[in-house]
């Protein structure tokens, strides 16, 4: 699968991931450091993105890492890449607190200062992978229109349905849909034409 | 494949979250039917969904939340180390135990002072009546004392000299007041014997009647007595006279002894 080429190693190579997972389940507490300090800044990152605040996103990667400690076994390595299925788990959470803190209403009086500094990942080579694919999405994402750049936003970010983003953006419920298919179809195109 | 062809163009959106309930609920009702090209191009557009992670600008967490994370994962698998060690102790933490010995102490010391006040209570109110019943027996010896002076100092009271018999020449002297009672004082009085004092009797005038039993006194050191009779078994009038015997400790009912002193009333 070409799409595969995007996980962090091959597909018969075990990944670092892999290995501290399997000590996780053994409860090591230094596997799971490392874990942190591997994925930390990625989760962060997608969480203030989702919740535009420094202390709840903070709580919610509190969460989610504490999920990942105590419920190691809930990741099934032969269905998929870890860092997926942990961003998934993230960006479920954090959309889940939006909606039941009305953080969406609560972010606009929100002072914009709130937000941290944004650092770069070390200067080794896993960051140097994470960095590059986060670069390639970055740069997939630019190259998309402005409308279908925006409602994917939307859609993942905020968690809107295609019906809200329709309102939200004040355009037909049929346009909005074929922003976001053919924008996710173009950004698979990318990432297929990168491998 | 034809019938697949109507959730082809929405498989993105289903995997992105943004199918509103109707379109989403159809989705997953083809997808229960066990649609094999459906799943796998869902498992593939959640792969292309989970990119979009990376479109988040990255950024640090605090240090804080990683020490707050690494304490809690430290003691979650310390605790998991020794499920079974100290069933009791993790069950129970310190503080409660603590709190527990500190109601226990607690209790122990309020019911040993409550204890301890109830003890206090009661010698105060035994102090109480003891100094009561004395007042109430100083009163009484006041009133006595005031008794005895009106019948020894009032002119109105009855003279009555007691003769010694026998061996006993000393003269005692009686005084009766109508009102107040009968006074008996002598000095040099003999001791009786061990175990014996010395008993008044009242001698009716009526033929026949006993003599009636009165007050009993020991002479003091110096051989002085003191009699005093508030309360006479007879009238003055009805009484013919007073008489003095010698008794065994606690008195008799009838004379046991020859007479001592007596002295006619009347």
């Amino acid at each position: 699968m070409l799409l595969a080429a995007f996980t962090s190693t091959g597909p018969r190579e075990v990944s670092p991931d892999a290995t501290l997972l399997s000590l996780l389940l053994q409860k090591d507490v230094s596997a799971f450091e490392q874990l942190y300090d591997r994925h930390a800044r990625l989760v962060y990152g997608l969480v203030l993105r989702i919740l535009q605040q420094a202390s709840t996103s903070e709580e919610v990667v509190q969460d989610v890492f504490l999920q990942l400690w105590r419920n190691a076994d809930q990741y099934d390595p032969s269905r998929g890449p870890f860092v997926p299925w942990l961003c998934t788990m993230a960006r479920n959470r954090a959309l889940d607190h939006l909606r039941l803190k009305s953080e969406r209403q609560r972010r606009r009086e929100d002072l914009p200062g709130e937000l941290p500094t944004i650092v770069v990942a070390p200067e080794y080579e896993k960051a140097l992978d994470e960095k590059r694919r986060a670069e390639r999405v970055r740069a997939l994402m630019a190259s998309l229109t402005p409308q279908q750049k925006k409602a994917i936003e939307l859609a993942y970010f905020e968690g809107l349905s295609h019906s809200e983003i329709a309102a939200t953006l004040k355009e037909p419920l049929g346009t909005v849909k074929s922003w976001i298919r053919n924008g996710l179809l173009r950004l698979k195109e990318g990432l297929q034409a990168t491998t | 494949m034809k019938n697949c062809d109507q959730f082809r163009d929405l498989i993105e959106a289903y995997a992105l979250g943004a199918l509103d309930p109707q379109e989403r609920a159809a989705v997953e009702a083809h997808l229960a039917t066990g649609c094999l090209d459906c799943a796998k191009a869902v498992e593939e557009a959640r792969w292309l969904v989970s990119q979009l992670a990376y479109a988040a600008p990255e950024a640090a967490p605090s240090d804080m939340l990683k020490g707050r994370l690494m304490q809690t994962v430290r003691a979650e698998a310390q605790s998991h180390a020794k499920p079974h060690v100290m069933p009791s102790k993790s069950a129970i933490p310190f503080w409660l135990w603590t709190a527990v010995a500190a109601l226990l102490l607690f209790s122990i010391y309020s019911a040993w002072n409550a204890r301890r006040l109830q003890d206090e209570i009661r010698q105060a109110n035994d102090r109480a009546s003891q100094l009561l019943a004395e007042r109430q027996k100083a009163e009484e010896d006041l009133a006595d004392a005031k008794r005895q002076a009106m019948v020894m100092m009032d002119p109105s009271s009855h003279k009555i000299a007691l003769w010694g018999e026998h061996a006993h020449p000393e003269t005692l002297e009686a005084k009766w007041h109508s009102q107040f009672g009968v006074c008996i004082v002598g000095d040099k009085v003999p001791m009786p014997s061990a175990n014996h004092v010395l008993q008044l009797w009242f001698i009716p005038k009526k033929e026949g009647m006993p003599p009636m039993p009165s007050a009993m006194v020991r002479p003091d050191a110096s051989g002085k007595i003191m009699i005093y009779v508030s309360a006479p078994p007879e009238s003055m009038d009805d009484t013919k006279a007073i008489a003095i015997t010698e008794e065994p400790a606690g008195g008799s009912g009838w004379p046991t002894t020859p007479i001592l002193w007596s002295g006619n009333v009347t």
